[in-house]
């Protein structure tokens, strides 16, 4: 039976805000439905509505002519809405069959019976009854699919389903996702990934500030033309610098870095051993989950390792804080930068003084120095251009990408010799992608190093002069980045070696 | 945000009906009742100088709190510092006890200070070293601090001319907080609160260790990230804590009462919780809250008097106040949905 879902004028406002103006939208099954836009164009307002997270001021939403009152996540399941989110919702110390019958409504015989059948159809290969703790990123994925298909959807959303998933795994859901698609199933495709909507989606609908700038047919478009549309204006496209860093002197050296955790949760590092040069940019691939956070923390000073030597600008700083070794020139912007390197509650000037370094002189004899910081945050704000001149606003209210422009610029200030960030642009629309890569060989050209650990290779190749790759705590040789190809890192990051 | 500092009067509307309901099942006329508990213990210049005596400790102890509080340090001990305050800043009087001289209530009161300091340090320093909760160990030290004031009063400290009783000899006027006004027992340690609330405020808004504090308070690992010294920051704040909670004890046994026994306390220091977050741990809020709770130690025991019901029923209005408060905090913030479900569906 095909299935027609209709969204028709949908609003939805926030104080401030228009997150929804009038969207309207015709999705007929048989298809695949790419939903683009920048963060904070509306994408997440408009797939939470559609699973009766939110309810909208204003709109319906029609599925197969029925009107649907969406009010609460079970009214959608109700009318066989499946969504897949990006952060996983599975219990990971449970196993996989225990996780699928929480929330099934037949006895555990037949749910296992049908289970069975699933994995079989679409060639899905996942032991039942290991925890889901042990499962790769990809299979968790699965295990969310699965817990979709039991209720025979009539549409599945996935939301940025292939930011933790290597090559071969994305090459995998894809083929499940045209296999929904085959069997009737509407499949909505959420994607800041542009190349992805082109191999995979027949549609796409882009989103600008809240309303549909453009449905297309994707074989009428092209990477640039779709990225155009996003951002609203043409893309200056980044070259990809020389390396020139050959003959330079090494400022940053770690050496025997072990780390062992208690925490099943945590990965432990095995002797990892390597350095950066001056003007240069260090790439570390792998997926997450594969010791960058502990890594990450390592570097920054958060985590302590008793016997690891880290050595930076001809100092041992393997003891120091972060605060510490922010006062030898070194900048961190973490991965989580909504609940790590800034707090929403936190107004702009007050998140700017959280890189108090001594020079800064935000704090005078323990003394709050408000104008001085605010006159700081100020020239971030514009230096960097985040879309907002008052320091005041709660750092809650910038998107994505203006936090991370707040946050770059807050660690740039210093004009620091050393920038380590984890996952810079994640979950960022392409200009604000644009804007930090840009800022980032910048920074390179200045003849100041950086390392980038990163989940996405293509960022990697377009900015490192060296890559390894983290698998499971231990680090791959170090390449030269001209020798490394995509294919070469999947299957690092996947465990397997080449030679 | 106006909502975050309006809750805590909804609170007290609520306890007030609360308390008027209670009356009503009691057989006693709730508008008379409530008129004896919340009007008459200040409808005179007295009792208004007693809502203040009161009062003082409570700010006293409830600004302390709000630091740690404020940075996520869970002091539930107050009380024990209180206590450990008062016994160390009452062995000082008593050293003086048949002494007369300027310097020995300043000597007195940071003794008291530095007690309950010393008390506070204790938890602090086991939950930065040893990783212990801090609202057990807190919490329990209260009772050995009980326990040792206990032992002092009967045994070692007793008045010897005391005929057994377990108290100590009085404290000679020198310790003993100036009266403000003659007939009143109101008493200079509230200028010791006032001073502490302008005090915390200009630390908490103004100084990096506020900031630090309130960054502690909202995210561990933005702390963590920034380089705080959060071993350090914790003994900071307990220690703050437990100086103004020695302070509060020192200001009862050196003001109303002049010497140690074993009631020094009606539980301000647990009480006092409840005045932090009535107060929405502000300095300001705080002087509010604790006028609030300390109408309901008066009404009490007025209540006690003319409708013959315990004075314990000051503790129901407390309990009452801290209830609603959450209460209200809750479902304000929160959205309450009742579902109406089938028994299958339940299961999805």
């Amino acid at each position: 039976m095909a299935t027609d879902l209709r969204i028709s004028n949908i609003s939805k406002i926030y104080p401030g805000c228009v997150a929804n103006d009038n969207v309207s939208l015709q999705f007929k099954s048989g298809k695949i439905y790419a939903l683009l836009g920048e963060n904070g164009a509306g994408k997440s307002t408009l797939v939470k509505i559609l699973s009766g997270v939110i309810s909208p001021d204003n709109g319906e939403v029609f599925l197969n002519e029925k009107n649907l009152k969406l009010s609460s996540p079970l009214d959608a399941k109700k009318n066989k809405i499946g969504m897949v989110f990006q952060h996983f919702n599975l219990f990971e110390t449970l196993s996989v069959f225990e996780n699928l019958s929480i929330d099934a409504t037949e006895d555990n015989k037949s749910l296992r019976v049908r289970i069975n059948e699933i994995l079989k159809k679409y060639n899905f290969n996942i032991e039942l009854d290991v925890p889901v703790l042990n499962l790769s990123a990809g299979q968790k994925q699965k295990v969310e699919i699965i817990r979709c298909l039991l209720r025979s959807p009539k549409v599945l959303i996935m939301d940025e389903p292939t930011s933790v998933l290597t090559e071969q795994e994305t090459e995998e859901l894809f083929i499940s996702l045209k296999k929904f698609c085959g069997e009737g199933i509407l499949i909505i495709y959420i994607t800041h990934k542009l190349k992805e909507v082109l191999s995979l989606c027949d549609e796409v609908a882009v989103m600008r500030k809240g309303k549909v700038v453009s449905v297309s047919h994707t074989q009428n478009e092209r990477v640039e033309t779709l990225a155009n549309k996003m951002v609203g204006q043409k893309l200056a496209k980044i070259k990809k610098k020389i390396n020139i860093s050959k003959n330079k002197d090494e400022i940053f050296k770690v050496k025997h870095l072990n780390f062992y955790s208690d925490d099943p949760f945590e990965t432990n590092l095995v002797n990892l051993n390597f350095s950066v040069k001056k003007g240069e940019c260090l790439g570390i691939a792998g997926i997450s989950g594969n010791g960058q956070n502990e890594l990450f923390q390592i570097l920054s000073g958060e985590i302590i390792t008793p016997d690891t030597s880290i050595i930076f600008r001809n100092k041992e700083i393997a003891k120091l804080n972060p605060k510490q070794r922010r006062e030898y020139l070194m900048a961190f912007s973490p991965e989580d930068r909504i609940s790590q390197a800034a707090v929403p509650e936190l107004k702009i000037y007050e998140n700017v003084a959280l890189n108090n370094f001594k020079s800064s002189n935000f704090f005078e004899k323990g003394l709050v120095n408000e104008k001085k910081i605010k006159e700081h945050s100020k020239k971030i704000l514009s230096d960097f251009s985040v879309n907002t001149d008052n320091v005041e606003l709660k750092s809650q209210f910038l998107s994505g990408g203006n936090l991370q422009k707040l946050i770059l610029g807050r660690e740039l200030i210093t004009a620091p010799e050393l920038l380590i960030c984890y996952n810079p642009t994640w979950g960022l629309d392409v200009g604000a992608i644009n804007y930090i890569h840009e800022t980032l060989i910048k920074i390179n050209d200045q003849e100041k190093s950086t390392i980038l650990i990163s989940t996405d290779t293509e960022e990697l190749l377009k900015l490192s002069d060296r890559i390894a790759v983290i698998y499971k705590g231990k680090l791959s040789k170090i390449m030269p980045s001209e020798e490394v190809t995509p294919e070469k890192l999947g299957v690092l990051m996947g465990g397997g070696s080449i030679d | 945000m106006a909502l975050y500092f309006f809750t805590p009067f909804i609170a007290i509307i609520l306890t007030i009906l609360g308390g008027g309901i209670i009356f009503y099942i009691l057989g006693f006329n709730p508008i008379e009742s409530l008129k004896f508990y919340f009007i008459t213990p200040i409808s005179n210049l007295y009792g208004f100088s007693e809502l203040l005596l009161k009062a003082t400790p409570l700010c006293l102890i409830a600004i302390g709190l709000s630091f740690c509080f404020k940075s996520n340090n869970w002091n539930i001990g107050a009380e024990g510092q209180l206590t450990f305050g008062a016994i160390v800043g009452g062995g000082v009087a008593l050293l003086f006890y048949n002494q007369e001289g300027f310097y020995i209530l300043p000597l007195v009161i940071i003794a008291g200070a530095i007690g309950g300091m010393f008390f506070a340090l204790i938890p602090a320093i086991l939950k930065t070293y040893f990783n212990t909760n801090e609202i057990l160990v807190s919490l329990m030290l209260v009772y050995v601090s009980k326990l040792l004031l206990d032992y002092l009063v009967v045994g070692p400290w007793s008045n010897p001319e005391g005929f057994n009783f377990p108290e100590t000899r009085q404290f000679s006027d020198s310790s003993r907080m100036p009266l403000l006004f003659e007939g009143l027992r109101i008493h200079a340690g509230i200028f010791l609160a006032l001073a502490a609330v302008m005090l915390s405020w200009f630390i908490l808004y103004k100084t990096y260790l506020g900031f630090q504090i309130k960054v502690s308070g909202l995210s561990l690992k933005t702390a963590k990230y920034a380089g705080f010294k959060g071993k350090t920051m914790i003994l900071v704040v307990f220690m703050i804590s437990g100086a103004c909670a020695g302070l509060a004890g020192v200001g009862e046994i050196a003001g109303p009462i002049g010497q140690l026994h074993r009631m020094i306390s009606p539980d301000y220091g647990f009480t006092a919780i409840i005045v932090a977050f009535l107060g929405r741990l502000n300095p300001f809020g705080i002087i509010f809250a604790s006028l609030v709770v300390a109408l309901t130690y008066l009404g009490a025991e007025t209540a006690q008097i003319f409708l013959q019901i315990p004075k314990y029923t000051g503790q129901v209005f407390q309990g009452m106040i801290l209830f609603f408060l959450l209460a209200s905090d809750y479902l304000l913030f929160f959205k309450v949905k009742i579902l109406n479900l089938k028994k299958n569906e339940l299961r999805h």
